[in-house]
């Protein structure tokens, strides 16, 4: 059963076994799990549903209709860096590229090493990843969608030598169109939208949208409901058995401090893996808008350099607003987009920053220091070597303090480019850490079986609870965790 | 609505008959249409960003320059170099107030079908 609370005027007060916040990764995963046990669930999400056919090609309707603050979510520190959230029923799964990474060895290890071994077991994680990856039709990017900007970095790996290859992907039947970031009209894309979520409604399940949660309600300390508001007005849902958030590393946090539990590593420890994009210009069209929107990555320099590059197809809107010039000369930049492609280092950072529930909304803190821009500065020199290696004839780094346009051999500015976060374009993308996980509760926010320190019947399943970044992309890794969680929790005897 | 000057200043970002590949202008591509669409639905902080970034192509980046403002009076080409200016500014927040011009008219100019076929983009 459906609920859109946006649009209709009776108030809505009613009680499951499971109340989940948020339908994204986490969230529907749970719902998929937990409506297997026969109980009652619901699933609250604060955007709309919006059906694949009704997605927009363009930018600007799908950031009304998909993304959280219409794509203008930022983090402030040395610069702004934007927060892109999906906001809609599946989350962000809507609006991602469907990457699939296993959780490496070495992020295991530091984990194991925190004290976390039992708690987030590799061999229990990975057994949920094969079930995952059967049935969300995981597979590498089949090269008839590579399209010639994925194909590209496969030239520069045959060149150059680099451990470099197509992308797992949640995706079945892709048409190679590079809309993931818009919301795949074809359906093809494994979104919660299209996969767990029709199933857990199937077996039962109540997805309501339009159902901005505020706060957790309490009978003493056990977890009893939450209660929220929609544009109609307010709402109180009841849970018998658990309240479980998967609203992510923003919205938990805020949602805990709204709810009284403001210890004083809620919100804390927050990180996130920066991204920062060269667009390589070639002689050749290279035509970014076919292909697979993310179909090739480069994970040579993982683990000691802690960046990965991946190619990625922006929509024109996107990829204009970077380009150089004003006027006349700006409008000669758009015309070399057939000739671009758009490679961008993701990397691990280090930094940590915080997510505190303010008036407007939230506050997220969070600047790179100086170890990463070490990084970073390696990790565009490497994206520029891949990038010649491949035939670019030159690059538009994008980068204050550098030249507009940098030729083969002239990589090395890259490196030895400025050290200020605040002369470069960032992203901030997959989001960790601000409910983390630790087995004593002056360390963390959630204990091993994933409830909240000091209370009963609240779980957090999302990548809040991660003890650091990841490195990879992380909805795997968040399903993983997801699906292990809500059976340890099905089983508890709440 | 737009104020003059601002108007001038987005015509002189994105101008008519710039480009062969492309043709037409912000203005008459429709970006007042988009314009109140955007001030009717973009969260308040983007609109006031958008508002201050127009005052600060008119009246900063002619200063950048060694003009005296408004913008609107400079000639095409000045106007440009003025433009381009304030996008290299050393200053973090000067710079990005280009950026905000820039991202703002492209949602609107980027997603026209005569730039996307321009531009080679299926459909």
């Amino acid at each position: 059963m459906r609920l859109d609370l946006d649009a209709q005027d009776a108030g809505f007060s009613e009680s499951f076994d499971y109340v989940i916040v948020g339908s994204g990764a986490a969230g529907a995963t749970a719902a998929r799990v937990l409506t297997e046990t026969g109980r009652s669930v619901v699933v609250l999400e604060e955007g709309p549903a919006i059906a694949p056919k009704n997605f927009s090609e363009k930018i600007f309707p799908t950031f009304k209709n998909l993304f959280r603050e219409m794509g203008g979510q930022v983090a402030r520190g040395r610069a702004f860096l934007p927060v892109l959230q999906g906001r809609c029923l599946g989350g962000s799964t809507v609006v991602n590229s469907a990457i699939v990474w296993r959780l490496p060895n070495d992020v295991f290890d530091q984990w194991d090493a925190l004290g976390l071994a039992d708690a987030l077991p590799r061999k229990e994680l990975h057994a949920r990843w094969d079930k995952l990856e059967k049935e969300l039709k995981v597979a590498p990017t089949p090269q008839p969608v590579w399209g010639r900007f994925n194909s590209l970095m496969d030239d520069a790996r045959k060149k150059l030598g680099v451990s470099a290859h197509p992308i797992k992907r949640y995706v079945d039947g892709c048409k190679g169109s590079a809309r993931c970031l818009t919301g795949c009209p074809h359906g093809a894309k494994q979104s919660m939208l299209v996969s767990y979520l029709p199933q857990a409604e199937s077996r039962g399940a109540t997805l309501v949208t339009g159902a901005r949660v505020e706060r957790v309600l309490f009978d003493g300390i056990r977890a009893v409901g939450v209660e929220g508001r929609s544009r109609r007005g307010a709402f109180k849902v009841m849970a018998r058995r658990a309240v479980i958030l998967g609203a992510s590393a923003i919205q938990t946090p805020q949602i805990l401090q709204e709810s009284g539990i403001d210890g004083v590593h809620v919100g804390r420890h927050f990180q996130a893996h920066p991204g920062c994009a060269l667009i390589g210009v070639f002689e050749e069209k290279v035509d970014m808008w076919f292909g697979a929107t993310q179909g090739f990555d480069a994970d040579e320099h993982r683990r000691v350099g802690r960046y990965k590059v991946e190619t990625i197809s922006l929509q024109p809107e996107i990829l204009f607003a970077r380009l150089p010039g004003a006027g006349r000369r700006w409008l000669s930049s758009m015309a070399e987009a057939r000739h671009m492609a758009i490679w961008a280092v993701q990397m691990r950072a280090y930094a940590e920053g915080s997510v505190r529930k303010r008036f407007f909304g939230a506050d997220i803190q969070f600047s790179l220091n100086a170890r990463d821009m070490v990084n970073m500065r390696r990790g565009l020199r490497f994206t520029a070597d891949m990038y010649f290696a491949a035939g670019a004839k030159s690059i538009l780094p994008g980068i204050h303090g550098l030249p507009e346009r940098i030729f083969p051999g002239e990589q090395w500015m890259l490196e030895a480019g400025p050290s200020d976060p605040a002369c470069y374009s960032m992203i901030l993308s997959h989001l960790f850490g601000t409910a983390r996980m630790s087995l004593r509760g002056c360390d963390g926010v959630v204990g091993p079986d994933f409830g909240v320190h000091g209370t009963r019947g609240l779980y957090v399943l999302d990548s809040s609870v991660f003890p650091t970044n990841t490195g990879v992309n992380p909805q795997h890794a968040i399903m993983g965790a997801a699906w292990l969680g809500s059976e340890r929790l099905a089983e508890a005897r709440n | 609505m737009l104020k003059p000057r601002h108007r001038a200043a987005l015509d002189v970002l994105l101008p008519s008959g710039g480009h062969p590949d492309f043709a037409l202008g912000a203005f008459d591509a429709g970006f007042d249409e988009f314009y109140a669409d955007f001030q009717r639905q973009a969260p308040l902080p983007m609109r006031l960003a958008f508002r201050a970034a127009l005052e600060a192509a008119c009246w900063l980046s002619p200063l950048l320059i060694g003009r005296l403002p408004p913008l609107a009076t400079l000639a095409r080409e000045d106007a440009e170099r003025a433009l381009e200016a304030l996008g290299r500014s050393r200053f973090y927040l000067v710079r990005q107030q280009l950026l905000l011009l820039k991202t703002v008219l492209t949602l609107h100019y980027g997603g026209l079908p005569g730039t996307r076929r321009a531009v080679g983009y299926p459909g």
